[in-house]
């Protein structure tokens, strides 16, 4: 079962939901220890105070904020003197549609299950996962977890409520002078869609691997059977596309020809008579006829 | 203009694309500096050795992967490097999705795409076609020495580049146990929670939100450089509710009313 990170209640109209909410994705990364290259060993990472140049225990920290070249020293007793006051509670806003919120402001996302087994809670958890589930609308709240406010959405997902935390609306930045001036030509994007919809596919994320990790797995496998490692050389950029229009054409001519069978090439090279066909290799055949 | 962090290009079909990347999200939480609290002074991380406690050079720090207690892999900085494969410069998109199937739990995080020299008419015909298809481009990005999966999608005008969570690191729903009750809504429950929901009805205006703790934490650093007192205020708790019927009326009627 998942650490649950934050206790509280959802609060749904008059109806109080106990709930407790763990993270939905999980730290599957490879994570690696600083060693001392001569000693081998892993260094410690101590605290030292800049002026004095000796080291600082951790009840002895405080947080600094520059204000006017100032610091003004903050301590934890100061910061929960201003912490929201309904801390406890999930405060459902409004209900907003979901395809209304764009993914820019998804920020961390989490699960939310209810506390307890007592009937009355597993009743309303079940109730609002249902109507949830019937909507296509998300609802909009705002709790505060340790020291910090967050505007989230929650909606149902697989039968049980997801949370994702929004960013603030001035955490998204405006795009204005990013794009390039001018419409783009209607020839072009009628190609490009074209070739969009050739390379369209349903979305199921388990198809994408993590290979990061598995490289990094296997580069850790040889070292540790004694191998050397090097890094592939890096790549050179290609080109910008010179000529836009031919080069959708290209692909999408491409794209037909990767759809036929070696009989079908076969036959269209007859057709276009291309010398020396019946020896040629599918890759071949794909390049004669492109 | 704002300024870009990293350049590549777009590869899609035969058409490749130059663009520059630039952040599209700030994390605007208060954020404080370790200070000594005695004398305010700013900390410092140092590295020591444990046992003779000699302070560490970063030069002399290598990664060590711990494969059973205290015995580990020795990683150079270039070997980690190794891993991030070879295609550094590029963002090959082999297929395109239809970007709302995409569950808001795989969204990480968001930039936004700016085009560079030669690539102006291909971005402008991708960004106009992402949109009228309403599709994202899958595809993979390097970027410090890590590789991500992301989506790239027509923003408003703009192409935005996400970065997505790996299927493994979601974590399964059947992985949340969950009771069941014994008896479950009823239909008038069910029909009054949906008319709560009709009620409230809106839709989204971010502006509509500020971080009030935010404000409230900077205000309170304000006082405190003036010298004022700090003071408390309790947290509200709310109570369970016991008649889930009689609560869901009530909401409704409050809303109405």
């Amino acid at each position: 079962m998942a650490r649950s990170l934050w206790t509280g209640s959802l609060s749904f109209g008059l109806v109080n939901v106990p709930v407790q909410l763990s993270s939905a994705v999980r730290d599957v990364g490879i994570h690696f220890r600083q060693l001392h290259a001569k000693t081998h060993r892993p260094v410690d990472v101590k605290r030292f105070c800049s002026a004095e140049d000796v080291e600082v225990q951790y009840r002895d920290v405080a947080h600094g904020y520059e204000l006017d070249d100032n610091v003004v020293i903050v301590t934890d007793e100061d910061l929960e003197t201003v912490e929201p006051r309904k801390t406890r509670t999930i405060e459902i806003e409004a209900f907003v549609p979901l395809s209304g919120v764009d993914p820019a402001y998804f920020n961390h996302p989490y699960v939310l299950l209810p506390i307890g087994d007592s009937e009355g809670t597993l009743r309303a958890y079940q109730l609002l996962v249902e109507v949830m589930a019937t909507t296509d609308r998300a609802a909009l709240g705002r709790f505060v977890m340790r020291t910090k406010e967050y505007l989230v959405l929650v909606r149902a997902r697989e039968g049980r409520l997801s949370l994702v935390t929004l960013l603030w609306h001035d955490e998204v930045r405006e795009s204005t002078g990013i794009a390039p001036a001018g419409r783009a030509k209607k020839a072009a994007v009628e190609q490009t869609v074209a070739l969009i919809e050739e390379l369209s596919v349903d979305w199921d994320p388990s198809r994408y691997e993590d290979r990061h990790r598995e490289r990094l797995a296997s580069v850790i496998e040889r070292k540790r059977k004694g191998g050397t490692v090097k890094a592939p050389k890096p790549e050179r950029e290609p080109a910008a596309t010179p000529d836009l229009m031919a080069a959708l054409e290209q692909s999408l001519a491409k794209m037909k020809l990767e759809g036929l069978s070696k009989q079908e090439l076969l036959e269209r090279a007859a057709d276009e008579d291309v010398d020396g066909r019946s020896n040629m290799s599918r890759d071949e055949l794909m390049e004669a006829l492109s | 203009m704002p300024r870009s962090i990293f350049n590549a290009t777009i590869c899609f079909g035969l058409v490749n694309v130059p663009i520059k990347l630039h952040t599209a999200t700030d994390n605007k939480t208060v954020s404080f500096r370790e200070v000594h609290e005695s004398d305010g002074a700013p900390l410092e991380h140092r590295r020591v050795d444990p046992e003779s406690g000699d302070e560490v050079d970063f030069g002399d720090i290598v990664k060590g992967y711990e494969i059973s207690e205290g015995e580990f892999v020795e990683l150079s900085k270039e070997e980690v490097k190794a891993a991030a494969g070879d295609r550094t410069k590029t963002i090959p998109i082999e297929e395109f999705v239809p970007a709302a199937d995409i569950d808001p739990i795989y969204w990480a995080k968001t930039y936004h795409l700016g085009p560079r020299e030669g690539g102006e008419d291909a971005y402008k015909a991708l960004q106009k076609a992402l949109e009228q298809t309403k599709r994202a481009g899958i595809g993979r990005m390097t970027f410090h020495d890590r590789e991500y999966l992301v989506a790239v999608r027509a923003l408003e005008g703009v192409l935005g580049l996400h970065t997505l969570h790996f299927a493994d690191e979601v974590v399964d729903a059947g992985e949340f146990d969950l009771s069941e009750p014994q008896r479950g809504p009823s239909q008038r429950e069910v029909k009054l929670a949906a008319s709560l929901i009709d009620t409230l009805s809106d839709d989204f205006t971010p502006e509509k939100y500020d971080d009030s703790y935010r404000e409230r934490v900077l205000k309170m650093i304000e006082a405190k450089a003036k010298g004022k007192q700090i003071v408390r205020s309790e947290p509200d708790e709310p109570a369970e509710e016991s008649d889930l019927f009689a609560a869901l009326q009530a909401s409704v009627k409050g809303v109405k009313g």
